[in-house]
């Protein structure tokens, strides 16, 4: 039975080989020590196989250098040798072209013939000569550029060309999988190298396809499934806590409705009313003022009769008085004269009166004319004189005179005399005395017309001189006249006296008769009176009515005037509220509120029919006017309210009916949806948990992902189980959940399938959906991981874990493969997992036997080995130890020469290991 | 493995740097976002952290952190009250019947340290520790990583996990030699073993 697969891998002139023959159709234990090239051998098949350079793997060695080393000129050749179930044994080749080390593909049908590339000189055959050297070897050589000769090598699609043979190497239950099967196989030439990560990574890679491959933006899903529930609870929200404002602009809204009704009627109303006014005002006013001319021409009567009345009144009054006057008159005369008999009585006493009178005057014209007064001076004087010329006769011979006359000159006498009074100059000796000397000295100091007396001087010219020195006898002449005429004077007082007496009495007398004569007049006028007292008695009857009916008329005239006053008074009120109203009229007319553009199209607005009074009298126009003003005003003061309302509710969030096209609907969605709330709210639950239920489509998908890839992996250890590795009693890979996250999702799960089943209804009236804890920390959990990791996959809902268990030992969980058991135990595990990986990708139709490479293999037991070489054929793979040892358990053993300062391996120095018995050889 | 670490790969080194540093446990649960870049770029960390002296060490239940051998007096006294702390709610908690590997669902609150107390009475008053200073420790184990706090209560980290393994182990061993020890000395065990690093 031919074996298909990998037979032989051969270097020429690269990776430090001058040539190099590696059997690979069976297990091969490489020899040679450290550091030798054993993994640069293996390497080079990744040229071959892996072919995308960035998926090749040359540990730290960088991609020139990695070049350089295999392909150092244009003869440096990697050639491997496969047969092809379907096509056959063909060679696929690398030939370095020389320039930047670069290099190129090429296959074709055949068996891999070392000689093909050897010039008959021995030299190897340079890239630019490959194709025509190799036809005239009978090959039919096909090139390739990396990419295509990837395609012919994982069957890529591809338009082949017709002859071209089939050069497919891996078939792969999906071609897709070429990517990771690459990967993996990377790793197969180092299976060591194998880390957990890995692991995880190829596994869910190689059953992607059985896994739902989206990313889950948890947080889209969620806020895709509640951005409408979440909307609608914002607004139910925003309604719920502003209901007192929605209530408040209800009210308004009602209002506004009513009075628009009112004003669409009113405005047609008043504008009638208005056209109307002008000719009523007239027609009014007119006929007001012709009334108040009328009463006022009816005043002036009034006024003008009263006057008149008044005079009359007056005029009578006086009269009345006049008359009572004579009557007291006459009663006073005739209680003075009730005791005079008659007029003849009165006139003789007068008479009597008038002769006494005569009598009297007759006396007083015979009297003299001289008054008592002036005859008692006259008298007084003749005494004193008398009582002089006594002394002078007494003193005759012994007075001053004669004594000074004696010794002084006359004419110093004289002076003297001037100056001294009569009676002094009579004084006797006895009275006076003089100092002559001084005298005359005195007298001589002053002139002759002035006399010094002590410290006064007078002048004595105009002076008469005081004495006149008489002899006896005419001193006793002039006496004795003196004393007559002291007798005479004497009677005339006596007669003078009598006289006073008699003039009172006829001064009285005089009184007298002016008394009776006017008692005597007195006594003729109450004579008249009593004559007239009957007439005038009928006059002060006659006049007294008079005045009565004139009073009386008097006083219904002024009841008449103030009738026509308050009358008049009424007309210029009237006249002056119209003029009042027609000003009022005019203001509101001159600034109507109904002139914005709102009014225009009130009607079309919606408004509640205005069923109230069917007209109104233009009399009120006024009134009514100021009304509609406030009204225009009220509808203005609601429109600007429910403005400032509705802007505050979208402040508050209520915005949902915001794109209504008119703010009537706005209002109108808005107060309904208030009305609404608990069906709202019912609604708005159910809509949460449908929305749970969305967003759980999208969990579940997750989730069973994570169970499909759970059975896989069960799968998986099935097919690694069996393998018996080293001392271990187990040896699996478990997909262990990243709990908090599976919890998270089973929260959300179960909470929708509450929801889905109905039952749960009584719970959810109690405990809303929106507002359950564990939901939300649920949904917490996974949007922040969603968050962190740009969407969730199924594979961050697990972790992948090595369970390890040693005979006679309880299983144990390690996250890193390579701390889980002992080196070689370790290299085993890896091996196994990874020929298992490659194995699920192949197709199993198409069996082909790749190699897989093992170094350090010392690290193994044989029993070991055996089983490893065991299990990797089952697999499909060769494996190939490294170590500076040769192992037994394998067929080829093929040592490392090293000579002029290259490698060797040649194929006569391949050591074949048969087991004795020859069944055993394959 | 590739010894040439590309700094600019790793925008939140410095993030994490100072939070391990600090002595701080790295929750997923708590931090997912600086979880996953410390994930995604794990091995450059764990080179670039053992290239600087520091050991860090993830476990695969969602934290991370830094071992360290050497204790300092004062983090091996917190790490010893932080035991306690976490071994008298887990005693409580498994008395009262809950799966223990469910702690991150507990809510830890003044009623929970109320009962606690209650029941440990006698150990925690000759530790000096009362409901307040149990209360304090929760905001101390917070600063480590072992908590967060929420508006009324208290949850417990994956971090915890390190006590709580220790705290098994502890029982296996103590099942294994049927013997009883004092509590006491079985709080030492733990300071020693499962200390804060």
């Amino acid at each position: 039975m031919i074996r298909y697969g990998f037979q032989r891998l051969v270097l020429l002139g690269s990776a430090g080989y001058q040539r190099a023959e590696l059997p690979l159709d069976d297990a091969v234990s490489l020899i040679a020590p450290n550091n030798t090239g054993k993994t640069s051998l293996i390497n080079a098949l990744q040229f071959l196989l892996i072919i995308n350079k960035q998926r090749m793997d040359f540990g730290s060695h960088d991609d020139s250098k990695t070049r350089r080393f295999y392909f150092p000129n244009n003869s440096a050749y990697i050639l491997l040798e496969i047969t092809l179930p379907q096509t056959g044994t063909v060679v696929f080749g690398c030939v370095g072209k020389g320039v930047s080390y670069d290099y190129e593909y090429f296959a074709y049908k055949g068996d891999l013939v070392v000689e093909d590339y050897r010039l008959p000189e021995g030299h190897l055959v340079q890239q630019p000569q490959l194709i025509s050297h190799l036809a005239t070897r009978g090959r039919s050589v096909y090139r390739y550029d990396a990419s295509e000769f990837a395609k012919r090598i994982y069957g890529g699609r591809l338009n082949e060309r017709r002859s071209e043979p089939d050069f497919t190497v891996f078939k792969l239950e999906n071609s897709n999988d070429a990517q990771v099967f690459q990967q993996v196989l990377t790793r197969t030439l180092r299976l060591d190298k194998l880390a957990s990560a890995d692991v995880k990574k190829h596994l869910l890679q190689i059953f992607r396809r059985d896994l739902p491959d989206r990313n889950i933006n948890f947080k889209q899903v969620w806020d895709e499934a509640f951005h409408d529930v979440n909307a609608d609870r914002a607004q139910y929200e925003a309604a719920n806590s502003q209901l007192a404002l929605i209530q408040k602009m209800e009210s308004f809204y009602e209002q506004r409705l009513s009075l628009r009704g009112k004003l669409v009627v009113w405005q047609t109303r008043v504008n009638e009313a208005l056209s109307q006014w002008q000719d009523y005002y007239h027609q009014q006013i007119t006929s007001l003022t012709e009334q108040e001319q009328m009463l006022e021409a009816q005043q002036k009567q009034q006024t003008e009769r009263i006057k008149q009345l008044t005079r009359s009144q007056g005029d009578l009054e006086r009269t009345i008085e006049q008359l009572e006057k004579e009557n007291r008159e006459q009663t006073q005369l005739q209680s003075r004269f009730s005791l005079v008999s008659s007029r003849a009585v009165m006139e003789l006493q007068l008479d009597a009166i008038k002769r006494e009178l005569y009598r009297v005057s007759a006396v007083l014209q015979q009297a003299d004319g001289r008054t008592v007064a002036a005859i008692e001076r006259a008298l007084s004087r003749q005494k004193q004189h008398l009582d002089t010329l006594k002394q002078q006769k007494k003193n005759l011979d012994d007075n001053l005179y004669r004594s000074l006359g004696e010794q002084l000159s006359a004419e110093e006498l004289d002076r003297l005399n001037r100056v001294l009074s009569e009676q002094a100059m009579v004084l006797s000796s006895e009275h006076f005395r003089v100092d002559l000397t001084e005298l005359k000295r005195v007298l001589a100091t002053a002139t002759a017309d002035r006399v010094e007396l002590g410290g006064l001087s007078l002048s004595v010219a105009r002076l008469q001189p005081g004495h006149k020195q008489l002899t006896e006898a005419a001193l006793d002449e002039q006496i004795a006249d003196t004393e007559r005429e002291l007798i005479g004077l004497e009677a005339q007082l006596a007669a003078a006296q009598s006289m006073e007496a008699t003039r009172h009495r006829k001064q009285s007398l005089e009184n007298e008769v002016q008394e009776a004569q006017q008692a005597l007049a007195d006594y003729d006028r109450l004579q008249s009176l009593l004559e007239s007292a009957p007439e005038r008695e009928l006059a002060f009857q006659a006049r007294t009515q008079e005045l009565h009916q004139l009073n009386d008329e008097l006083e219904r005239f002024s009841e008449h005037t103030e009738a026509l006053r308050l009358q008049r008074e009424q007309v210029i009120d009237r006249q002056k509220q119209l003029q009042d109203q027609n000003g009022r009229i005019d203001r509101l007319r001159n600034n109507r509120l109904d002139l914005t553009e709102e009014f225009s199209y009130l009607k079309a607005l919606p408004h509640h029919p205005w069923m109230a009074e069917e007209v109104w009298p233009l009399d009120e126009l006024a009134n009514n006017m100021r009304t509609f003003q406030q009204d225009c005003q009220a509808l203005n003061q609601f429109n600007s309210e429910l403005k400032a309302g509705i802007r505050e509710l979208h402040a508050g969030g209520l915005t949902r009916f915001q794109y209504s096209e008119v703010e009537d609907q706005e209002l109108k969605r808005i107060i309904e949806f208030s009305h609404q709330l608990p069906q709202e709210r019912e609604a708005l639950e159910k809509k949460a948990r449908s929305a749970v239920v969305n967003v759980t489509a999208s969990l579940r998908e997750l989730r069973n992902g994570l169970l499909t890839f759970q059975s896989k992996m069960r799968e998986f250890n099935r097919l690694i189980g069996h393998r018996r590795l080293s001392d271990l009693k187990t040896f699996k890979i478990e997909a262990e959940d990243e709990s908090h996250l599976v919890e998270a999702i089973n929260v959300l799960i179960a909470k929708a399938e509450q929801v889905e089943t109905g039952d749960s209804f009584e719970l959810f009236n109690q405990e809303s959906v929106l507002d359950d804890t564990a939901l939300d920390r649920a949904k917490q959990i996974l949007i922040d991981e969603g968050n962190a990791r740009h969407g969730l996959k199924v594979d961050d809902l697990f972790r992948l874990v090595f369970v390890v268990a040693k005979f006679d030992q309880e299983a144990e969980t390690f996250q890193d493969i390579d701390s889980a058991a002992s080196n070689g135990t370790v290299l085993m595990a890896k091996l196994v997992t990874g020929l298992a990986m490659l194995h699920l990708m192949q197709d199993k139709r198409h069996k082909l036997h790749a190699i897989c490479y093992l170094d350090e293999a010392l690290a193994l037991d044989g029993r070991n080995q055996a089983s490893l070489i065991e299990t990797a054929h089952e697999f499909g793979f060769s494996l190939i130890f490294a170590s500076p040892a040769p192992l037994t358990t394998v067929r080829y053993c093929v040592p490392i020469h090293h000579s002029d300062g290259a490698n060797h391996i040649s194929r006569d120095s391949w050591q074949m290991l048969e087991p004795l018995n020859s069944e055993g050889i394959r | 493995m590739s010894t040439d670490i590309d700094l600019q790969q790793l925008p939140r080194l410095s993030e994490l740097f100072k939070l391990f540093n600090a002595g701080k446990h790295l929750n997923r649960l708590s931090d997912p976002s600086l979880w996953v870049e410390l994930e995604q770029s794990l091995p450059a960390y764990t080179e670039l952290f053992k290239a600087l002296g520091y050991e860090l060490c993830v476990d695969g239940r969602g934290f991370a952190w830094f071992h360290n051998e050497e204790v300092s007096p004062s983090v091996s006294g917190q790490s010893r009250q932080l035991a306690l702390l976490f071994m008298v709610i887990f005693d409580t908690q498994a008395d009262a019947g809950y799966s223990l590997q469910r702690f991150s669902e507990w809510r830890v609150d003044r009623k929970l340290i109320e009962v606690v107390f209650e029941q440990h009475q006698e150990l925690l008053i000759a530790e000096g520790l009362e409901v307040d200073e149990l209360l304090a420790l929760l905001a101390k184990a917070e600063t480590f990583g072992f908590a967060r706090q929420h508006v009324d209560y208290w949850e417990l980290l994956p971090a915890v996990c390190r006590y709580l393994d220790h705290f098994e182990a502890l029982a296996d061993h103590l099942r294994e030699q049927g013997a009883e020890q004092d509590s006491g000395e079985d709080e030492d065990d733990m300071s020693d073993t499962g200390g804060v690093s």
